[in-house]
């Protein structure tokens, strides 16, 4: 498999994962939670760094996790308890990210500890990034971890695909209906953090931030069923990671960002040309709706 | 709601029958160096391809992937750098955890073709300590223990090409006696700054085997890594030394926002001392190619003789 292809399919991987959850973080207006997770991970890689003393990557990863999942444990109780979303999640990710710029400040200065070297990945090295069991070559690290985070999360949502349907809409029906609204509000959380940690790890932050919110912002403008808005959004995922590798071809720049610039491309398309929602569709039938007023 | 669980089990085999398929093939194997002609070697960054250049000469061909002023801890890997590294019969890197998160990659890759860390062969105990098992990758600036990693690219040349062993013998022997020239100049040119004025303020710690070496203090505003934020305490325990010690002149870097520095300098202005920021130094990158500075040595003298001017 030529490295063009791998890296194209882990793009889609993660555009798709990502595209998948990012459908319902928009619906419940917290599509910043992943950009809040990129953030709040930093002191759980310190730690990680002061009980292990190295900068592997497995205590890296696991130490991210953890407060991957703790920030959206953070950040799901303060929203049950009546904060705003959007300043549940902002708090909560200041606050981790703070109090690891204060343990890298007081412990591990004279280390080169950043996210950008210890935790995030590159997407151009996927190829060479490879797993292997019993001396046999299995193939990149990057389309496993990304696609066993894919395949958990379409297997939890497909599996409770109708309460986790009636909760993004309707918590109060939801939970009139007997359906544990608090689960499946703790279920979504962690399946986004175990996504996000996991592609950050594989193809770095930019990436699955934008992949969060961008392809899933775009499926909301052209439809109004869910199914198709998943459908859309993970389509419009992989075509960004295909245009988006095409484009860094071109230029010879980061892949990530092509990518992701090729996301946003589809986005402004949609906003424009939308058939329900966009803005020359809907000058266009003003436009002929005058005309038709304005005959005799 | 039979109908969705059947779909989910459908489309989940799907993808794990694609993924299954996609992950047996991996990456081809690596080529042979070719008999004759150059062949390709990929470097990191710029002084350790210079190190490959000057003992390889004509026999090799050397890309650099961190070009002239990038950080290697801010690098962002190009589309471009994937058949750079594709391509190459061998790649060198500084090593000692510089490349950061790339070192596993060239780890791997290593498992393909020869790929050498230029500074691991280096002895723990010549090496800054910074943490239990963590050291000071800038090795490069104490010039006789870059001479030990330019006789490491010597023999690693020299163990993937046998045949041409000898010329690279030569070559890093007569290498190594510039080399040799620049540290004497080095520390002659140091050693005649005042011991008391002998003091190196800059933005960025890269300078500790300087000093070492050397035997000039370095005082950094920031930790190792360009990504830690100096705090005010920083800054206000340099501009206490700046004054107490009438040192005339602050560093800033090629690969560091002069930001960080200029807060000092105003800090100082305010005790009335008087300070001047004392010229570019290069630090985690060399200067841009076909420049004096754009190699190890040009960059080396530069470095030493702007730090000579602006303290003596």
């Amino acid at each position: 498999m030529s490295m063009g292809l791998t890296i194209i399919i882990t793009g889609a991987l993660v555009a798709a994962s990502c595209g998948f959850l990012g459908c319902f973080l928009i619906l419940r207006r917290m599509a910043m939670l992943g950009d809040a997770i990129s953030h709040a991970v930093l002191p759980g890689i310190v730690i990680a760094f002061l009980m292990s003393g190295s900068r592997d990557s497995l205590p890296m990863l696991l130490g991210a996790a953890a407060l991957g999942l703790l920030c959206t444990f953070f950040i799901q109780s303060l929203r049950s308890q009546g904060v705003q979303s959007d300043a549940a999640i902002s708090v909560t990710f200041t606050a981790l990210f703070a109090i690891g710029v204060i343990l890298v400040s007081l412990y591990t200065r004279q280390v080169d500890l950043d996210l950008d070297c210890v935790l995030y990945g590159e997407i151009a090295y996927v190829p060479w990034d490879t797993l292997y069991l019993f001396g046999n070559n299995i193939g990149p690290k990057a389309i496993w971890g990304v696609g066993t985070a894919f395949i958990l999360s379409f297997l939890v949502v497909g599996l409770f695909f109708k309460e986790f349907k009636i909760v993004s809409f309707d918590p109060q029906m939801a939970a009139a209906l007997g359906i544990p609204v608090l689960l499946i509000h703790y279920l979504l959380m962690g399946l986004v953090s175990i996504t996000t940690v996991a592609s950050f790890e594989s193809v770095g932050a930019i990436l699955v931030v934008a992949m969060l919110t961008v392809p899933s912002a775009t499926a909301y403008l052209l439809t109004d069923r869910l199914e198709t808005m998943l459908a859309i959004s993970v389509g419009v995922g992989i075509l960004s990671s295909l245009f988006g590798y095409w484009l860094s071809l071109i230029f010879n720049a980061s892949i990530a960002g092509s990518m992701t610039v090729a996301a946003g491309i589809f986005f402004i398309l949609a906003f424009l040309f939308s058939p329900l929602h966009g803005v020359v569709t809907r000058w266009l039938i003003r436009r002929k709706m005058r005309a038709a007023t304005d005959q005799p | 709601m039979k109908r969705n669980k059947k779909w989910t089990f459908m489309v989940l085999g799907f993808m794990i029958a694609t993924m299954l398929i996609l992950s047996a093939c991996g990456v081809q194997e690596g080529s042979d160096i070719p008999e004759d002609g150059p062949f390709q070697v990929t470097a990191t960054t710029g002084m350790v391809g210079d190190a490959v250049k000057n003992v390889g000469g004509k026999r090799v061909e050397v890309t650099t992937l961190m070009g002239p002023g990038v950080d290697p801890h801010l690098y962002k890997a190009s589309q471009g750098d994937i058949k750079k590294l594709d391509d190459a019969h061998m790649i060198f890197y500084n090593g000692i955890h510089l490349e950061g998160k790339m070192t596993e990659i060239l780890d791997k890759i290593s498992k393909e073709k020869p790929v050498i860390a230029v500074a691991e062969k280096i002895d723990k105990k010549d090496l800054i300590k910074t943490g239990d098992n963590e050291y000071d990758p800038h090795v490069w600036f104490d010039v006789d223990l870059w001479i030990q990693t330019v006789k490491r690219v010597e023999t690693e040349l020299s163990n993937a090409d046998p045949k041409h062993k000898e010329d690279y013998q030569k070559r890093a022997n007569d290498y190594i006696k510039k080399l040799e020239e620049l540290d004497r100049y080095a520390e002659k040119q140091i050693k005649s700054i005042p011991q008391e004025r002998r003091v190196l303020v800059t933005a960025h710690d890269a300078f500790g085997y300087f000093g070492k070496a050397y035997d000039i203090e370095v005082v950094g505003l920031q930790g190792i890594s360009t990504a830690s934020e100096y705090g005010l305490k920083d800054v206000q325990r340099i501009v206490k030394l700046l004054v107490d010690r009438e040192i005339k002149a602050v560093f800033v870097e090629s690969s560091v926002p002069k930001r960080s520095i200029q807060a000092v300098v105003k800090g100082t202005e305010k005790k009335g001392h008087k300070i001047s920021i004392g010229g570019e130094l290069f630090s985690d990158a060399m200067g841009k190619e076909g420049t004096v500075e754009g190699t190890y040595v040009g960059m080396v003298r530069h470095n030493v003789d702007t730090i000579v001017s602006a303290l003596k």
